[in-house]
């Protein structure tokens, strides 16, 4: 299988080091052999039609920070778009980073892959949020595969889940704890009664937090992931727009202590169901399925079979998110081969 | 929840105490017990009602089925006021933007009053934060008074955060 790798970040470059760990994994237990043909990051390009050396490539890609550097095939100033279009490929992974306004370039990257005939894997939720449907339209129109299931929940198989295991259910709603950077940060509050601004920091030293922590503290990262949930398994038809997000900022030690005395923990919890879209802090009670602690994910379906089912997990890194783009590759492979 | 169940006892001795055992037993908390001697049935039986707690409908349950097995006659089951509780949490100037008014409009529900309010001070210039018990009669009223509740926190600028069960 030739997999184009658009954006060598953390997370792609997670993925890269996961093929190389996995590959006579993959051999052996799904016949599958994928092949990195082009890998694409802000300064250029790197291609071979015959497969690029994944362990070269990290190694080029941490000393010159980037992946024009690698020896004869790479190109700087080659873009993503001319490689979706000149490389012969069956996947692209489009690994960019976030952008929730406008869903670019991702969205871009995504809709010029489907219409080169490209089954598509992505863990970038921007273009999500801005064009769901489009997007999935398209992938039926153009008779290729869209998989984004790194996109809610990192290595918790959320979509994946509600898709298959629970396929036999009417989902009649989503709950979920979604975001690592916040849970860790009221675990830490509610462990150490200290202030919101002193455990924001702590995580950032740690790497935990972005410098620019907005996206998760206001709870827009949950919404976003809220967003994909309602459009990719309760087949509502949303953007981020639709969602009413409340973060975390006013949450203070009182709070957190007044909540415990009375049984409770509070979470920032995201519900996606019919007439309801909405993110905010929630009083859960403690030993509640959601009542999970540190940065883990944590997602209860309420289904009309089974009732409910709650799924727990680690949410991000780039470790636990190549699970879900390898899960995905797997996926297509065993629906499509190659 | 607070349910009252009434009964009719055959007015032998002996036959109160074999009826509340099982309340208290299966996690029932008794509050009240009326033993209308002077309102025997034509049969000739007493009616009792007992009023009690559980906090879940799987114990009441389990109660009213262990009555039945006994025998016991059991005339009516029902919810008694103030059965629904929810709690929430307030952050925001609270006192600055009056508590006391904030409390009484939700009082002013019929068949809703705020049963506790934990108030925690926040430092000079901080917000503070305040735990709220809603009880009300119904599930119905318990809707109206957070609704309620939500509306004076949004118009106070506070922060209202309530439980995942209500969500």
């Amino acid at each position: 299988m030739r997999l184009v790798v658009i954006g060598f970040g953390n997370i792609g470059r997670g993925l890269c080091r996961t093929l190389v760990e996995k590959s006579s994994f993959l051999r052996a237990r799904y016949g599958l052999v994928p092949e990195v043909v082009a890998v694409v990051d802000e300064y250029g390009a790197a291609v071979d039609q015959g497969g690029l050396e994944l362990e070269k490539l990290l190694k080029v890609a941490e000393r010159s920070n980037t992946v024009a550097a690698y020896p004869a095939k790479g190109k700087r100033k080659k873009s993503a778009l001319e490689v979706i279009d000149e490389v012969e490929a069956d996947v692209v992974l489009e690994l960019t980073p976030t952008n929730i306004k406008t869903g670019k370039p991702g969205l871009t990257h995504i809709k010029n892959a489907m219409l080169a005939g490209r089954h598509v894997i992505t863990s970038n939720k921007g273009p999500l949020v801005v064009a769901f449907k489009e997007l999935d339209g398209l992938a039926q129109r153009q008779g290729v595969e869209f998989r984004y299931s790194a996109t809610v929940g990192g290595a918790v198989p959320v979509i994946g889940l509600a898709k298959r295991l629970l396929a036999g259910n009417k989902i009649s709603a989503v709950r979920g704890v979604l975001n690592g950077t916040t849970n860790y940060i009221l675990t830490r509050m509610s462990k150490e009664g200290a202030p919101f601004e002193v455990v924001l920091r702590e995580a950032q030293e740690m790497g935990l937090a972005e410098k620019d922590p907005t996206l998760d503290i206001d709870g827009i990262d949950t919404a976003c992931k809220i967003t994909i949930l309602a459009n990719s398994i309760l087949g509502m038809n949303v953007k981020l727009k639709d969602v009413s997000a409340v973060g975390i900022r006013r949450i203070s030690p009182d709070a957190i202590r007044l909540a415990q005395e009375a049984g409770y923990m509070i979470k920032l919890v995201g519900v996606a169901k019919p007439g309801s879209l909405e993110v905010g802090p929630r009083l859960v009670t403690v030993g509640h399925p959601l009542a999970v602690v540190g940065t883990l994910n944590a997602v209860t379906f309420e289904l009309d079979l089974a009732r409910e089912v709650t799924i727990t997990g680690f949410g991000a890194g780039p470790r636990e998110t190549s699970s879900a783009l390898l899960g995905d590759l797997i996926d297509i492979h065993s629906i499509r081969g190659g | 929840m607070r349910t009252q169940l009434e009964m009719e006892l055959e007015d032998v001795p002996g036959q109160l105490v074999k009826v509340l055992e099982p309340i208290s037993s299966f996690g029932g908390n008794i509050l009240n017990v009326l033993h209308e001697r002077e309102r025997k049935t034509p049969l000739g039986r007493v009616p009792v009602r007992v009023v009690f707690e559980v906090d879940e409908k799987a114990k009441l349950n389990r109660i009213i089925g262990a009555l039945r097995r006994m025998g016991v006659r059991i005339i009516r089951v029902g919810e008694k006021e103030g059965a629904f509780r929810s709690a929430v949490l307030l952050v925001g100037h609270i006192i600055h933007t009056d508590i006391r008014d904030t409390v009484d409009r939700l009082n002013e529900i019929r068949g809703v009053r705020i049963s506790d309010l934990n108030l925690a001070m926040g430092a000079v210039g901080h917000e503070s934060a305040a735990r709220v018990m809603i009880t009300a009669d119904d599930e119905n009223l318990a809707r109206t008074a957070l609704l309620r509740l939500e509306k004076i926190s949004r118009g106070k600028g506070l922060l209202m955060i309530t439980s995942l069960e209500g969500t």
